[in-house]
């Protein structure tokens, strides 16, 4: 499989916030699990898809992997700095009803 | 009596099953579901060790889920296999109990329980209890598998959903873009997030330039090769104007692996393909009307230019009779003719035509017609001006553009006529005893070369009864609809037949002569005539 995915993260306390470069796909979606699971205490997760304008189905299925986590524990995801193909495509997914969207970083660290 | 405490102790669990079922139900995973079972199990009889196991259908082989190891191997040897739910009873310290559970997915759950913490022994209500939860568990992880069940079908759906709203739009973006890379990232983008590919390009072969081949590939910076010779792979390709574009998928994505494209994704990828295609010949065929266009602009504009510069109004010379026509063509070329006044009873008749159509041939012509008239202005000798012609055209055009160029400068009182003939077609003069002349004397056409070669020019009378005749080659190479010529010898037969007429009366029959010819053919080409009588 091919990709050009990228990412880094900060840690606010119990917020992580990672920030992905590229195509969501298999291995896309893969690494924001392994990511997201190094921080076991996190609760919060803010995901800033600023340079990543293509994602696919399998990384959709990743990426409510970690939404069924968050909330389990209470937590929840907010998407930041959406494309506009991908914010339809996340609400066509139905994935907006389990996590949140925000325009940016900050707005999400705020909510 | 005895049953009865056991009823009343079992209603009174009723609502600790029921909250077990929920907790279970809630789990994210078997794993998750499991670990809850064992806590409740723990919970209820007090118990510190109990481990989890778990095998496929046609497996013989436990393995250990729980997070804790077993001691040793030999706690194995506890698990039994049964195609029914199924406890059995050890009196060990290590094990007490065995369990086997078979489940809704054709799998099988093994449970090992240590001993109860007080060490007491289970008791009937116990087993009851734990009969009653293994139908607790069977109940939620049916329930579990039909929750993801109808996730999945969700997803699906969604998909599904998700394809058409897809191909909508990248219908509508594909058509929006003017700029074809923005048109291949973009149909390459949607066509790969689409089908769940791993990759993907456009291959676009240009078939005239020895299969060039030039790639765009998705995503970026990914080499063409590793797709091209990928194992799983679906291609779609059209041809447009000398191009083959061939779009090509790779690998397509699973969460554990990849996968051969199935028919959908070859209707998606055919789907996209085709959007891009419309949209380059939609691209095309506009391009080619805004050519067509700006061209119609610039004839107007050329025909407009050439309008002005020829006479509306010929000179009257005294002993003499002529008259002149120019019929543009529908793409306007540069023929040009005139008689210009000079004076002391000489005219200047001219006939020229530049190399090429539209308004660069007007515009020529233009710089000839004001250039002839300032230079005649002065009584220079004709080949001189053709030579100081020749250096201004060859500055003021482009190297394909020249313009052939005849000049006779009749003196009307003695009917001497001093010529030049610059690359022109050659001018006839009929004498009245039927005698052809050619005159052809002079160079090269105008603004062709400036290696300083001069112009020969050539002396002539014209008599009581002659005539010269001067035209463009749109006469003579005028075609019919079977691509047939005129002709040089009809036209000078013409020529030497219909002499006789007046010059007007000439004119017109040539040219309905010339249409007579080419009949419904259009006109390919400038007409232009002049004819001089000398009565």
């Amino acid at each position: 499989m091919s990709t050009d995915f990228s990412l880094n993260s900060e840690l606010h306390d119990k917020t992580l916030v990672i920030k992905t470069e590229g195509y969501i796909n298999n291995i896309g979606g893969e690494k924001i699990v392994q990511e997201f699971t190094k921080h076991s205490d996190v609760n919060k997760l803010i995901l800033n898809l600023e340079n990543s304008k293509v994602v696919n189905s399998i990384g959709i299925s990743h990426l409510i992997e970690v939404i069924e986590i968050l909330n389990q524990g209470n937590g929840k995801l907010v998407f930041t700095n959406l494309d506009p193909t991908i914010e339809k495509t996340f609400s066509i997914m139905g994935l907006f009803q389990f996590a949140e969207k925000a325009d940016t970083v900050d707005a999400a660290l705020n909510s | 009596m005895v049953n009865n405490n056991l009823v009343e102790k079992l209603a009174l669990q009723v609502e600790s099953f029921q909250e077990g079922f929920e907790l279970l139900s809630k789990s994210f995973s078997f794993l998750e579901m499991v670990k809850n079972f064992l806590h409740i199990i723990r919970g209820n009889f007090i118990i510190t060790e109990i481990y989890s196991f778990h095998k496929l259908a046609n497996d013989s082989n436990w393995s250990n889920i729980s997070l804790k190891k077993i001691p040793d191997p030999s706690y194995s040897s506890f698990l039994h296999d049964s195609e029914n739910p199924s406890l059995k009873y050890f009196d060990d310290p290590r094990i007490e109990v065995s369990i086997t559970l078979p489940l809704a997915d054709k799998t099988y759950l093994g449970i090992l329980i240590g001993p109860k913490f007080d060490k007491s022994n289970f008791t009937d209500f116990d087993k009851i209890t734990l009969q009653i939860l293994l139908q607790v568990f069977d109940s939620a992880y049916k329930s579990f598998l039909n929750q993801k069940k109808e996730k999945a079908l969700i997803f699906e759906l969604n998909e599904r959903v998700l394809h058409l709203n897809n191909l909508i739009d990248a219908g509508i973006e594909i058509s929006r873009y003017d700029k074809k890379s923005d048109l291949y990232d973009i149909a390459l983008a949607r066509i790969t997030s689409m089908t769940n590919a791993s990759s993907a390009l456009i291959e676009i072969v240009k078939k005239s330039q020895n299969n060039h081949k030039r790639y765009i590939v998705f995503p970026t910076g990914i080499d063409p090769d590793k797709i091209l010779t990928s194992r799983f792979k679906m291609e779609s390709s059209f041809e447009h104007n000398d191009r083959l574009y061939n779009f090509v998928l790779s690998e397509k994505e699973t969460r554990h692996n990849t996968t051969a494209f199935n028919e959908l994704d070859k209707m998606l990828l055919d789907a996209v393909a085709r959007q891009v295609q419309v949209s380059i010949e939609n691209q095309f065929l506009n391009d080619q009307a805004i050519e067509k266009e700006k061209m119609e602009q610039e004839l107007i504009v050329a025909a407009s230019i050439q309008q002005r510069i020829l006479p509306t109004e010929l000179p009257k010379i005294a002993g003499y009779e002529f008259s002149g026509i120019n019929i543009p063509s529908k793409e306007v070329g540069g023929d040009y003719y005139n008689c210009i006044d000079l004076g002391r009873g000489k005219f200047a008749f001219i006939i020229a035509d530049v190399a090429g159509k539209g308004i660069g041939a007007a515009l020529l012509v233009s710089t000839l017609d004001a250039a002839l008239y300032s230079y005649l202005q002065f009584d220079i000798p004709l080949t001189e001006m053709s030579d100081r012609l020749n250096k201004l055209i060859y500055k003021s055009s482009p190297s394909d553009k020249y313009i052939t160029f005849f000049i006779a400068v009749l003196d009307s009182h003695t009917g001497e006529l001093d010529i030049v003939n610059a690359g022109h077609n050659p001018i006839f003069l009929l004498r009245k005893d039927g005698t052809l002349e050619k005159l052809d004397a002079g160079g090269v056409g105008l603004g062709m070369f400036d290696f300083g070669i001069p112009f020969a020019g050539q002396k002539s009378i014209i008599n009581s009864g002659d005539k010269l005749f001067l035209y463009t080659d749109g006469i003579p190479e005028a075609m019919n609809e079977q691509e047939e010529e005129f002709s040089d010898e009809r036209m000078i037969s013409f020529f030497q037949n219909n002499a006789h007429i007046s010059s007007q009366e000439f004119i017109n029959a040539l040219v309905n002569d010339v249409k007579g010819h080419t009949g419904t053919a259009p006109q390919s080409d400038d007409i232009t005539a002049l004819i001089l009588k000398k009565l």
